[in-house]
């Protein structure tokens, strides 16, 4: 039984508290309906007077939503998918296979995680411009004109390996019984097959919520993407370009157009959020904890 | 357990196999940068050609801490009142938050709405804030307005902007904090409450009694991590200043390592800052080491 005093106070505190949480996002969703001049008037307004659904069509047109939002998706997907892979390869080589130097690999990996990633977003900028044999570059990493950042790959290779997500992968491998394996390898099952036919679904649980989360922060992240569009125009993603053309556009029309964009930018993910939260908050928890 | 050598030089080649691309990973994007990066803070360079690197030993290290450098001042500073700012800002209210919704009913949906800023791109973060805080029609100043303060420049002044923004990182904030310390919260037996309730303790004895004491460890977590956090963040104060102005009055020591590198070409410099940034960010990593290694936080 929990102390249940003041409910009614406890319920005006928590929705005044919600209301400021999510009043900036009808803001910027109501503001997307409205045109230069309701957006431009001397007070302020939450609703627009007259609603505007142009505003949609034309952010398409102008900041080439669809370019952009095709961007975002390759490089969510596909950074999604190679970080389940290369975590749930590292984890089950840390917890289901006995060699030497494993205990090494593992410390190593947890020690990245003290170093912040803004320490790399220099270096690794050149490297990415620069990388050998890439984008017409010579062993060097001279000649090209990009580098790596000719291509897709640019906004998802820094980002194909995870500490984190390694890190989740080995706790939960740890739980899955040894006896499973053996008994494989007793009937005569390659190695790969264990991996790929045994152990790999059951840790679904987890591949779920490591998915929800590199997928989530994947569409979000933005001076990496930043970063790479300096080099190459074509790799914008949608925060990127959002933030980026807002300046070429008309600042009197811009606004509104901006809100647009950022609904469509943002509505995805919310929902994608609100409907698998249960295995994005399993993730949360998890970085809380320690070996 | 089979022990045939054959058994063992198999797993371990799958091993090393199973970890090629990590260690490749680490090798191209963790290893060679940070070393290529620490040799940089030692030099001048603008980023292009290799060959015109020139090493200059300490003078950026010098550079950043001479006295007239804005690097320690007012940069670092802003730095610091950015992380204290809106861990202080998220942490008081995250904790009055999820003291409360553990008491309410629907709770994961009152979680759900202080989450979803969390999980939003900054720049939709930023522009609407920008919005909000805008002196001719924004909301904030209406408000003000109806109160009888006269409207304020909130993000032109140079006395307001970086509180203005530390409050939108403070926004942002609660979110994870309050997940966390509902986690914390609920690992607490309810056995306790009945026992206290029981003995006749108050509310507030209740509270300072045992939801503090025992909801130390998660305080910490988030307390701790949300600190690192606020002393790396600088794309809030890209988004909505662009340079970290007017002035240097929103400029923080991320924001000014990328724009040294990115925007002047001064690789070195900007080299010199992230590794004194870094030590910042590794002294409140290593309290955060000692303190777990103490305390704890398997409660939760």
């Amino acid at each position: 039984m929990k102390p249940k005093s003041f409910p009614l106070f406890s319920y005006a505190f928590i929705i005044v508290g919600s209301v400021m949480m999510v009043f900036p996002f009808l803001e910027m969703l109501f503001s997307s309906f409205k045109g230069p001049a309701d957006y431009n008037r001397l007070h302020y307004s939450l609703l627009p007077e007259k609603f505007e659904t142009s505003n949609y069509a034309v952010a398409f047109e102008q900041l080439q939503l669809g370019l952009l939002f095709r961007n975002s998706v390759i490089k969510s997907v596909a950074t999604t998918a190679i970080v389940l892979l290369t975590s749930s390869l590292a984890g089950y080589a840390l917890t289901k296979l006995k060699f030497r130097g494993q205990k090494v690999v593992f410390r190593f990996i947890l020690a990245t995680m003290m170093f912040p990633a803004f320490l790399f977003l220099i270096p690794n900028f050149y490297i990415m411009v620069h990388f050998p044999f890439v984008g017409g570059n010579n062993w060097m990493g001279e000649g090209g004109d990009g580098g790596m950042a000719k291509y897709m790959l640019a906004l998802i290779l820094p980002f194909s390996v995870s500490a984190f997500g390694i890190f989740l992968m080995r706790q939960f491998m740890m739980t899955i019984n040894d006896a499973y394996i053996e008994a494989a390898r007793i009937d005569g099952a390659s190695e790969l097959r264990i991996f790929f036919t045994l152990i790999l679904p059951m840790t679904v649980p987890a591949l779920a919520t490591l998915a929800i989360f590199e997928f989530i922060g994947s569409w979000n992240e933005f001076i990496w993407s930043l970063l790479m569009y300096t080099v190459n125009k074509d790799l914008a993603t949608l925060p990127v370009g959002i933030q980026q053309l807002k300046s070429h556009l008309d600042a009197n029309m811009t606004q509104p157009l901006v809100n647009a964009a950022l609904v469509i930018s943002t509505a995805p993910i919310l929902i994608v959020f609100i409907i698998l939260q249960k295995y994005y908050v399993r993730g949360m928890m998890n970085t809380g904890l320690k070996e | 357990m089979n022990g045939s050598s054959k058994l063992n030089r198999g797993q371990a080649l799958l091993g090393w196999l199973f970890l090629s691309p990590v260690i490749v990973f680490y090798l191209i994007f963790f290893t060679i940068p940070l070393l290529f990066s620490l040799y940089l803070s030692f030099t001048e360079w603008g980023g292009f050609d290799l060959t015109l690197i020139e090493w200059v030993g300490l003078k950026n290290y010098k550079a950043l801490f001479a006295a007239d450098s804005t690097f320690l001042h007012p940069i670092l500073t802003n730095t610091f009142v950015f992380a204290f700012g809106t861990v202080l800002i998220s942490f008081v209210i995250a904790l009055a938050v999820s003291y409360t919704i553990t008491r309410l009913r629907f709770e994961g949906f009152w979680r759900t709405l202080y989450f979803l800023p969390t999980v939003t791109t900054v720049v939709a973060v930023g522009n609407v804030w920008l919005y909000l805080y805008n002196p001719t029609n924004g909301l904030i100043n209406a408000v003000l307005n109806k109160l009888g303060v006269q409207s304020i420049k909130f993000l032109d002044d140079p006395t307001t902007a970086l509180a203005s923004i530390i409050v939108v990182g403070g926004w942002l904030g609660i979110g994870s904090s309050v997940l966390i310390l509902t986690a914390g919260l609920k690992a607490i037996p309810e056995d306790y409450y009945e026992a206290a309730t029981l003995e006749g303790a108050g509310l507030a004895a209740i509270y300072s009694k045992i939801t503090l004491p025992l909801l130390k460890p998660s305080i910490l977590f988030v307390l701790i991590t949300s600190l690192i956090g606020g002393l790396q963040s600088f794309t809030l104060s890209l988004v909505m200043t662009k340079n970290g102005g007017p002035g240097n009055s929103t400029n923080v020591g991320g924001l000014e390592m990328y724009n040294q590198a990115f925007s002047y070409g001064n690789w070195g410099t900007a080299s010199a800052m992230a590794f004194l940034l870094f030590i910042c960010v590794f002294i409140v990593t290593i309290v955060q080491l000692t303190v777990f290694r103490r305390g704890g936080v398997e409660s939760y």
